[in-house]
């Protein structure tokens, strides 16, 4: 089971949504329209692991988007899709790493 | 745009790299004999449905990393232009140097920008799909055909008033003309290869004019091998013999 409250403690994330890979919601640390966010990340995931087939690369673990002003880590474990903005995006990386010894989101 | 997908495919670990736009259309491509232009351009639209709700998502989004269990997807943005945007993907393998890739893939896109602003510059009507594909790739093999995105700005090329003046032509092209006749026989080709190809048909036909011509003015003399140049390029034949039929037309 994903611990939302332990990935929302890391340094520089900024909120947290639980969801499936369907575009359920389950839960959100610090995120108003959790269920927004987990409907379009739980395509997005989908879309993307779809590409994946197609190219030969097996299972999705781990989406990062990232822009100007801010980042998005998408880690897929199952079927279960966690949603983590990080801010600044400089700060993916560090974030990826510290998800990286998380149990449960390693994605 | 060969030479520059080109050396993403030199970088350890990379088996495909690719350009599409907001449509689907695949631009671009070059990777293993496995990935395709078939393959590719099925890609592509599963990426661009996942761009789309991206854009939802974060709206200025730079970058896309996906790790898969035996690889690596990397997309980048190129630039918005005439309405689309333009995507770099790189496929690789699990021996990629990530940060190593992140810098080339960063330098690529940046010669691709460019590179489409200038096609963009080069189609005064606007509303087109800028671009310079690799010449491989030229023909209508896309699955969207006749009736896919392009079609909906080719009459936009058509009377886009193409020119190709004396001196220098418009935005990227650096082709030069010797006389009016040849000035509107390339705009000829241009219109007829459009037809197959979309409004990119002008980036081939302005590099079909520097094999052909080299450093040189082009002229009427030249037309035959420009024409067979062009049409050789064509992969479909029926749109091969259309387009020469077309250009024929017009003489």
């Amino acid at each position: 089971m994903t611990d939302l409250a332990r990935i929302a403690k890391i340094p520089n994330v900024a909120s947290a949504v639980l969801g499936d890979l369907t575009g359920g919601f389950y839960d959100a640390i610090r995120e108003g329209d959790g269920e927004s966010v987990a409907a379009v990340t739980g395509f997005i995931s989908t879309s993307i692991s779809q590409a994946g087939e197609q190219l030969g690369l097996g299972a999705l673990g781990r989406v990062s988007l990232a822009g100007a002003t801010r980042a998005c880590i998408i880690a897929i474990d199952g079927g279960t899709v966690v949603t983590i903005s990080v801010a600044p995006p400089g700060s993916v990386l560090a974030v990826e790493r510290a998800l990286d010894t998380t149990p449960g989101v390693r994605g | 745009m060969d030479a520059i997908l080109q050396t993403l495919m030199d970088l350890g670990g990379v088996t495909a790299a690719m350009v599409f736009d907001s449509t689907g259309q695949l631009i671009g491509h070059r990777g293993h004999s496995i990935y395709d232009r078939s393959l590719c351009e099925q890609v592509s639209g599963a990426l661009v449905r996942a761009i789309d709700a991206v854009q939802l998502q974060q709206e200025d989004w730079e970058t896309v990393t996906a790790q898969f269990q035996d690889g690596r997807l990397l997309l980048r943005k190129v630039g918005a232009t005439g309405g689309r945007t333009q995507i770099l993907a790189v496929v690789a393998d699990g021996s990629l140097n990530t940060s190593f890739a992140t810098v080339a893939i960063r330098v690529a896109a940046g010669k691709l920008r460019r590179l489409f602003e200038g096609g963009s510059a080069s189609s005064p009507g606007g509303g087109s799909s800028p671009g310079l594909g690799s010449s491989s790739h030229l023909g209508s093999s896309s699955p969207a055909g006749q009736s896919g995105p392009l079609s909906d700005s080719r009459p936009v090329l058509a009377n886009s008033g193409l020119s190709w003046s004396k001196t220098s032509n418009i935005g990227l092209s650096r082709v030069q003309v010797a006389d009016a006749a040849a000035g509107a026989f390339l705009s000829r080709c241009t219109k007829a290869l459009a037809n197959a190809v979309g409004p990119i048909a002008k980036v081939y036909v302005e590099e079909a004019v520097r094999r052909v011509a080299l450093e040189a003015p082009f002229a009427m003399s030249m037309a035959v091998p420009l024409l067979d140049d062009l049409a050789n390029q064509i992969e479909d034949v029926d749109d091969r013999k259309l387009f020469k039929a077309t250009v024929a037309k017009g003489q």
